[in-house]
């Protein structure tokens, strides 16, 4: 048996999703009693709630494939419990690289690691580099929010603009990727090309009909769903594009 | 006003224990790991690598408790940064749920449909990655091999994703939303491989920067 995904292996990651689904399930509840009080109708609660599990299946199911791909060299458990809690991608992928090529192993994570001291010393570097907001949050957050919460509460129609633009920032620099980011060229479609374009316009389109729709025919319950719905037919479509136009049109990516 | 303070109060004494026992059980992971197998690896390599990641991963870790914190809420917060995939995933979801449900980010109903959003995220999150890992592992390779039909699809869950998003915002916020875009398509004309989680501070400065110029300019 392989022992990066031994017994011991699985009881450790299912202690960390024991942990994690605990602590959401704790602010679930609480923020939902208080949403009551606040008198906020059970309709829109349940309407967040379920908008919320659907929104998050695509983005989920692209985590779960990463976890495979590190798979490869880490085995299953070690990057399932790294995606659990805290871990993103290119954080893990760069941190397991990095170890590895500081013990000098040939390959990086394109090779199987089978020395358990290169193993171990990779779950520590993955978790060292990452824990550090943990120890940021108790000490500063409740500071920081206090702080921008004072600015804010002074001037209402200022910071509902500045909060918009803070979203909007965000959402720019991904929509900039989208236009004119290089991508992996290890990885067809991961740059900006015809690919991205075809989902990031598809999905602005079916959004606008989305909000068109309930609008015209008073379709309250379609709302929450529209963007998530918006963001998988975009997704589908990509996929239908890829299979369906000539190759050498659908796999141009402009900045490589 | 005083229930207000005292929910608030309550969430970040909550979130203070569940940063701090997060903090722990991450730690305990590559403990166990070591007293299990009997093996400890040499600090001078750990160091070695560490010394390649932790100056990027931690200033990045700071600003972006600093740029999301406002964003997400208090509660949203905790959470956020125990489970990851923040930008791509736990803040879009939060902003979808604060938009639908028509409340303010910095209003107290904001703070708590957008917990009850990205809670749900980082449970259903957690829970696919389980099953997945336990149950579908087997057959996760064929969903996003190369050949597959859906790869393509995989490949563009971003520009979906916050595409629909801005076209609930920017449709509302137009003039704003000018100014980020094309900060962010400048920057990567001249520096295309550019990280994108570098790229988000230096486009929310931009849009922060030009929607209180405008403000102030009366534009807006």
């Amino acid at each position: 048996m392989d022992f990066k995904e031994s017994g011991f292996m699985y009881l450790l990651g299912g202690l960390v999703v024991l942990f994690v689904t605990g602590q959401s399930f704790f602010f679930l509840i609480r923020a939902w009693k208080q949403g009551l009080k606040l008198g906020l109708p059970k309709q829109k609660l349940k309407g967040t709630l379920a908008s919320s599990v659907l929104f998050t299946l695509a983005p989920a199911l692209a985590i779960l494939a990463t976890v495979i791909t590190l798979a490869g060299a880490l085995g299953l458990v070690v990057p399932w419990i790294r995606l659990t809690v805290i871990g993103n991608i290119s954080y893990e992928v760069t941190a397991a690289q990095s170890i590895l090529e500081a013990f000098g192993v040939p390959g990086g994570l394109a090779v199987e690691i089978t020395d358990k001291e290169v193993f171990a010393a990779a779950v520590w570097v993955m978790t060292i580099g990452s824990v550090l907001p943990l120890i940021l949050m108790p000490l500063f957050l409740k500071k920081i929010q206090a702080k921008i919460g004072k600015a804010l509460n002074s001037n209402a129609k200022w910071s509902d603009l500045m909060s918009a633009a803070a979203f909007i920032g965000l959402i720019a620099a991904f929509i900039a990727r989208a236009v004119a980011g290089a991508g992996d060229e290890n990885i067809v479609g991961d740059g900006a090309g015809v690919l991205s374009i075809i989902a990031l316009l598809s999905s602005i389109a079916f959004m606008l009909s989305f909000e068109l729709i309930c609008r015209k025919f008073d379709l309250k319950w379609l709302e929450p769903f529209a963007m998530p719905l918006s963001m998988l037919l975009a997704m589908l479509l990509a996929a239908l594009a890829s299979q369906t136009l000539p190759e050498s049109f659908v796999t141009i990516e402009w900045r490589g | 006003m005083k229930n207000e303070r005292t929910y608030y109060d309550k969430v970040h004494r909550w979130g203070k224990i569940s940063s701090i026992s997060a903090l722990a059980m991450m730690l305990s992971v590559p403990i166990a790991i070591c007293l299990y197998f009997d093996i400890w690896p040499s600090a001078a390599g750990v160091f070695k690598g560490l010394l390649k990641i932790v100056p990027l991963f931690w200033t990045v870790a700071i600003i972006e408790v600093i740029t999301y914190a406002p964003l997400l809420g208090a509660g949203g917060t905790y959470l956020s940064f125990v489970t990851g995939n923040i930008s791509n995933l736990k803040l879009p979801c939060g902003l979808n749920a604060m938009e639908n449900a028509g409340v303010r980010a910095n209003s107290e109903e904001g703070e708590v449909i957008s917990t009850i959003a990205i809670a749900a995220s980082a449970i259903t999150t957690t829970l696919v990655i389980a099953l997945g890992v336990v149950v579908f592992s087997p057959l996760l390779p064929y969903l996003t091999a190369e050949e597959s039909f859906f790869a393509p699809a995989f490949k563009q869950i971003l520009p979906a994703l916050f595409g629909a998003l801005a076209a609930g915002y920017f449709g509302k916020y137009f003039k704003i939303s000018i100014l980020p875009i094309a900060v962010g398509i400048v920057v990567l004309i001249f520096a295309p491989k550019l990280p994108v989680g570098t790229l988000i501070p230096i486009t929310v400065i931009f849009s922060l920067l030009g929607a209180h110029i405008m403000y102030k300019k009366k534009l807006v």
